[in-house]
């Protein structure tokens, strides 16, 4: 199952390349950038999560020295998939502080603020909790490939966790994720 | 500040804190010392039916024996209740197994891994067979849950005498310390962590927890967790039934879920699952706890009475 999803991002990976290289404009002077990509999201000790990135920068905003970011991953695209996990998803936003923000090699550091919800299926489990508000810090780096496509990859950790008595059992403290991005800039 | 100037006060900082872990603080009251050890280690015979009577009549091979076995850092006390429950009921025999490194001392746990643990339950299994024992029970609170549950995916009882029931007590698949799950980044620091027992309870679970342990719990609930995902099939002839705590501290309740959605019959079936309205981890031990209400002990009878009227009819 991991290695499907592994050629799948490959295949990705290498058509957002592709369109990168042909669409490169010799611009200077950007202003705003959108990026647009997949995200593979891993609980320590728990599930793959995957889903998609996207993310928008601005030189008006703070002199692009700030990141804002807006994910969906899910079980359902990662460690669900063919298998008996629990389908459970996450939606958030994120702000990051950019380091080196002219550099090729960022320093990232950020809030995310989300929901959390997963399914149970089954009513015998009707008195479990099953959501969460999604509040974590993310740190990482950021590579700027060339200027269409970057990579960038954090080391998060989540505040409100399940405790078996309060709160969603299967949302875990600390996760890593890598995300490979496809910029727009105007 | 540079980044060059950074990194050696952070290696410093780390090397400070791994120093600093000392070695627990052990009392001869604990059962972490050299002075208690659990009671089986003196009297196999009054805990385990195949030292009691390794050389049972066809009719005492017929009596149904169920196999308990106990969780983490725990020890053979915690199914003493169900023991004294059933000692007046000729109809049924009950074996206490005590897990490997358990009910010993601290350097003891410490040196066992989580394939040493489960090997004491094969071991009682295996002699209670080579016996001449039929009618084979399994009932495992919390770690022990996740133990059978590795041996049943294991196909350890394919060709050999199927256990007729399962009974698993709060099963811990998913812990409800999330923190748990970065034992292998923490433990080092900590070196070991302590349970919040009562004095009395020190005498039956380790007081100190060695971080090697933790992270080989961590393992198997991860080796089970995985499987469960792959799916588990029960063998033809066996039942399961799962008693799970709707607030438990310790094993996190949405780990029934995940033996509910990767664990089958036989035929394909669900297998039977029961949420308990408690608030207790391994709600059938209720000795030594305080502030046990009336619900708490309806709880751990019904439980009781379900899983004899289970094995007799």
């Amino acid at each position: 199952m991991f290695n499907s999803l592994i050629k799948f991002s490959c295949r990705i990976f290498v058509i957002v390349l592709v369109f990168s290289l042909s669409s490169q404009k010799n611009t200077n002077a950007q202003s705003q950038t959108i990026s647009v990509g997949i995200r593979l999201q891993k609980s320590i000790n728990f599930y793959l999560e995957n889903g998609f990135s996207v993310y928008y920068n601005s030189d008006k905003i703070l002199s692009d020295k700030i990141l804002f970011g807006i994910h969906y991953v899910s079980s359902r695209l990662g460690s669900a998939i063919n298998s008996n996990a629990i389908k459970q998803d996450r939606f958030f936003f994120n702000a990051f502080y950019i380091m080196r923000s002219k550099k090729k090699l960022n320093i990232l550091t950020g809030i995310d603020l989300g929901y959390f919800h997963a399914d149970y299926e089954e009513p015998v489990f009707d008195d479990l909790q099953n959501q969460s508000l999604l509040l974590a810090l993310e740190a990482g780096i950021r590579y700027n490939i060339i200027k269409r496509l970057s990579v960038n990859s954090t080391l998060g950790y989540n505040f409100i966790t399940g405790d078996g008595t309060d709160g969603a059992g299967t949302l875990y403290p600390m996760y890593f994720q890598i995300s490979l991005l496809c910029n727009f800039q105007k | 500040m540079q980044l060059s100037k950074i990194i050696p006060f952070v290696l410093i900082s780390i090397f400070t804190v791994l120093l600093s872990c000392g070695e627990p603080d052990i009392t001869p009251d604990m059962i972490d010392g050299e002075v208690i050890f659990d009671a089986s280690l003196y009297d196999p015979e009054a805990y385990l039916v195949s030292y009691s009577n390794p050389n049972p009549t066809i009719e005492e091979a017929e009596i149904p024996v169920i196999i308990v076995s106990h969780g983490y850092s725990a020890s053979t006390f915690e199914w003493n209740e169900f023991r004294e429950w059933n000692d007046s009921n000729p109809e049924i025999l009950i074996s206490q197994v005590l897990l490997s490194g358990h009910g010993r001392t601290y350097e003891d746990f410490k040196n066992t891994n989580w394939q040493d643990w489960s090997a004491s339950i094969l071991e009682e299994y295996d002699r209670l067979v080579m016996s001449g024992y039929k009618n084979i029970h399994f009932a495992g609170s919390s770690t022990s849950s996740t133990l059978i549950l590795d041996i049943v995916n294991s196909g350890y009882f394919n060709d050999k005498i199927v256990p007729g029931n399962i009974f698993l007590i709060d099963p811990i698949i998913i812990p409800s310390s999330k923190s748990l799950s970065l034992v292998g980044i923490i433990g080092p620091m900590l070196g070991y962590i302590e349970a919040d027992n009562t004095l009395d309870e020190d005498k039956y679970w380790y007081h100190f927890r060695p971080e090697e342990t933790l992270r080989e719990l961590m393992k198997l609930m991860n080796v089970v967790r995985k499987d469960l995902q792959s799916g588990i099939l029960l063998p033809s002839g066996c039942a399961l039934k799962v008693y799970k705590s709707k607030r438990d501290p310790t094993a996190d309740p949405a780990g029934a879920i995940l033996i509910y959605k990767g664990l089958r019959n036989a035929n394909g079936d669900p297998i039977e699952i029961e949420m308990i309205d408690s608030d207790l981890h391994v709600f059938t031990r209720l000795s030594l706890r305080a502030g046990i209400v009336q619900k708490d002990v309806i709880n751990q009878q019904n439980t009781f009475e379900d899983m004899l009227n289970r094995i007799l009819n």
